[in-house]
């Protein structure tokens, strides 16, 4: 009999593999003094990792065929000038002999210390450089960690292949060290959903689940286990069956996605040759780059509440250079920025102490931000300062009412005028957008529209509010219904009014990067699409398959038939979507 | 040893691909080869230390190469850099 342990998908990948247990603090770099009749051995021992690394650079160099472009091949020539820079490695080597401590810790300190004057100039294009040698020092740290030294006893754990970690907590840093040694997944008791920690996982894509109590009890190590993020399930020492089902999953899904890769370079236009748009959701600066590589025409969604995470509020000049960097990685292409979204489930630390008693009808979005206008007012300032390194636009989340778009205006363009006054020059015309995710917004949607440049559809609070769940709650969840006639009733509506206005409508949440809640969207007219660059691949391929006008029969065909079960119209829409 | 000046002139200045080639070309010689930039002297066989002249089209570097072969050395840096390092602007 198999035991399962439920807990949150932070991501919903598949992974496989023993249980590791491990307390807190106890993964770190191994740092230890040595003899110095070791001195010799320790430096040929980073000097072999620092060729196994220049090895493998070597080998992906052989990999970026012409196609892959000059700017591949140059970034990993300044990998491996990095790798050799006697600035990193001989001045370790020089720490290991004068100060007697082992490689890891001699080449962790020499990169901080380049780090920190990689940062201290301020200007972007060094502080990426920064990034490649963060990425330089990773991949020497996982070499030297395959081959550890024979001297002493090693901190554990240390090569982390088919382990799946289960831990009380996780810090960001940890997650540093886990992706060096290449874990397959992560198990945690507490944590949330929004924190820096999930918000790392997510982008370094590590199978992660939070919230599994007792975990560390529960779990022996070397046990082996399925960890399903999408059902946030554990599965114990599954049998036979079990282990081939998921084993096949996770075969089907390597194979599914160099499949879908294929889409990515295919123009953006339905089976009967109706234009639609993909633009990108992200926040840490790797997802901008990959929002790049996946083709996108802009960024539909920067969420900003990841520069307030851990009871941190940033000033205008930090805010200032993380607009700036995500717009030059987008080299031209429009970023549109939210301003800071605390809410109910994502709420920073920083600025929590205004949590009301039902926090998803309290102060939070632009509610919040109105009422603390200093803190909306350095997000403002910071993103007019960077609209001169290319187009942005202002997203202002959790509308209610027309008159928070007017303070809102009001407050953009008083802060456009202080930067005029001390001569800061400014992107004269940024349009501002808002979320329409409140039904208020959404059955006043005409109102909204002749007061905002586009509007962009927030479907995963809209259909919290609208069906009066919390989709956290599992007593209610088989309530959700992304197609239940009174959503398409409001989606409708806002697409319609962003045509009679001229006013463009995207969608930005869960239902645009699904393959097939995208269709439903298509079906009822809309024609912009923002998500995380990982489901670009699978909404561009379920889009380019489709037909709009059949789509759009169907929706319709639903709707006047008054039909109730969403969950049905998705499937047709899913098996009949296509061209006849 | 061999002292003189040298101006940038390619567009981006000492950028990621600029410094690499710089690094390349002074790797190839036993010389030691230095360049300083506002009071700022790194060794030109470093690309990070290269990076981090943070040095503009424009500016004027000091070039210092030292060694049994600093004359070609020399002279194929103040090519490469007189040459836009390639660059086309």
């Amino acid at each position: 009999m198999s035991l399962a342990l439920t807990g949150t998908g932070v991501t919903s990948g598949i992974a496989m593999g023993k249980v590791r247990r491990i307390a807190p603090g106890e993964l770190t770099l191994p740092e230890y003094s040595i003899e110095t009749a070791a001195i010799d051995d320790e430096i040929a021992r980073l000097r072999q990792a620092v060729q196994r690394s220049d090895d493998f650079l070597a080998r992906i160099l052989e990999r970026i065929d012409d196609t892959g472009g000059e700017t591949a091949r140059e970034l990993i020539e300044v990998h491996r000038l990095m790798l050799h820079d006697p600035m990193l490695i001989e001045t370790a080597c020089e720490s290991i002999r004068t100060e007697r401590i082992n490689a890891e810790w001699a080449l962790a300190q020499q990169g901080e210390i380049l780090q920190e004057k990689f940062q201290r100039i301020d200007d972007d294009y060094l502080m990426l450089r920064g990034e490649d040698l963060e990425q330089v020092v990773n991949l020497v740290q996982r070499e030297l960690a395959s081959r550890t030294s024979s001297l002493l006893e090693i901190p554990e754990p240390r090569h982390l292949e088919d382990t799946i970690l289960v831990a009380p907590e996780l810090t960001p840093a940890d997650m540093t060290i886990l992706s060096q040694r290449r874990v397959s997944g992560l198990i945690t008791e507490h944590g949330g959903l929004w924190s820096h920690t999930a918000i790392l996982a997510r982008s370094l894509e590590i199978p992660m689940l939070t919230g599994v109590h007792h975990a560390a009890e529960l779990l022996m190590d070397g046990e082996a286990v399925v960890l399903d993020g999408h059902y946030g399930a554990v599965l114990v020492n599954p049998d036979e069956g079990l282990r081939r089902h998921y084993s096949e999953k996770l075969a089907n899904s390597r194979k599914h996605h160099i499949e879908m890769e294929r889409f990515l370079s295919r123009p953006s236009k339905t089976a009967d040759d109706k234009t639609f748009h993909i633009c990108g959701n992200a926040e840490l600066p790797m997802e901008f780059r990959r929002c790049m590589a996946a083709g996108v025409e802009g960024i539909g969604l920067m969420r900003t509440e990841y520069l307030f995470l851990d009871d941190h509020i940033p000033d205008e000049q930090e805010q200032y250079r993380a607009y700036r960097r995500a717009i030059r990685t987008m080299g031209g292409k429009p970023v549109t920025i939210r301003t800071v979204d605390a809410g109910s489930d994502k709420l920073p630390d920083a600025i929590a102490m205004k949590l009301g008693t039902n926090p998803a009808l309290g102060l939070r979005g632009l509610r919040l931000s109105l009422s603390i206008t200093d803190l909306l007012k350095t997000q403002l300032r910071a993103i007019l300062r960077a609209s001169v390194d290319g187009p942005v636009r202002i997203l202002l989340p959790m509308l209610t009412t027309v008159d928070e778009i007017g303070r809102a205006r009001q407050l953009i363009a008083e802060c456009r005028r202080s930067l005029r006054a001390e001569g800061i020059a400014i992107d004269p015309e940024l349009p501002v957008g808002g979320m329409i995710e409140t039904p208020a917004a959404a059955l006043n949607v005409d109102a909204m529209a002749t007061e905002l440049d586009f509007m962009s559809i927030g479907t995963n609070d809209l259909i919290q509010y609208v069906l009066a769940i919390d989709r956290q709650d599992e007593m209610v969840a088989y309530l959700y219904d992304p197609a239940n006639p009174a959503v398409l009733e409001l989606i409708a509506r806002i697409v319609e009014s962003g045509r009679r206005h001229d006013t463009e409508v995207s969608v930005c949440s869960e239902l645009a990067g699904d393959a097939h809640t995208a269709r439903l969207l298509l079906g009822l007219g809309v024609a912009h699409f923002s998500m995380p660059p990982a489901h670009v691949p699978a909404v561009k391929k379920s889009l380019t398959e489709a037909s709009a006008d059949r789509c759009r029969e169907i929706v319709e065909r639903f709707r006047r038939a008054g039909h109730q079960d969403g969950h049905r119209l998705i499937k047709e829409l899913q098996e009949d979507g296509g061209v006849r | 040893m061999k002292k003189l000046d040298i101006e940038l002139v390619n567009r981006l200045g000492l950028h990621a691909r600029a410094a690499s080639k710089l690094v390349q070309t002074a790797a190839r010689f036993d010389s030691q080869v230095w360049l300083t930039h506002k009071d700022k002297r790194v060794n030109a066989k470093s690309i990070m230390g290269m990076l981090l002249l943070a040095a503009p089209c424009g500016s004027v570097l000091t070039l210092e190469v030292e060694g049994s072969d600093e004359e070609e050395a020399a002279r194929a840096i103040v090519d490469l850099v007189s040459k836009r390092f390639g660059e086309d602007e």
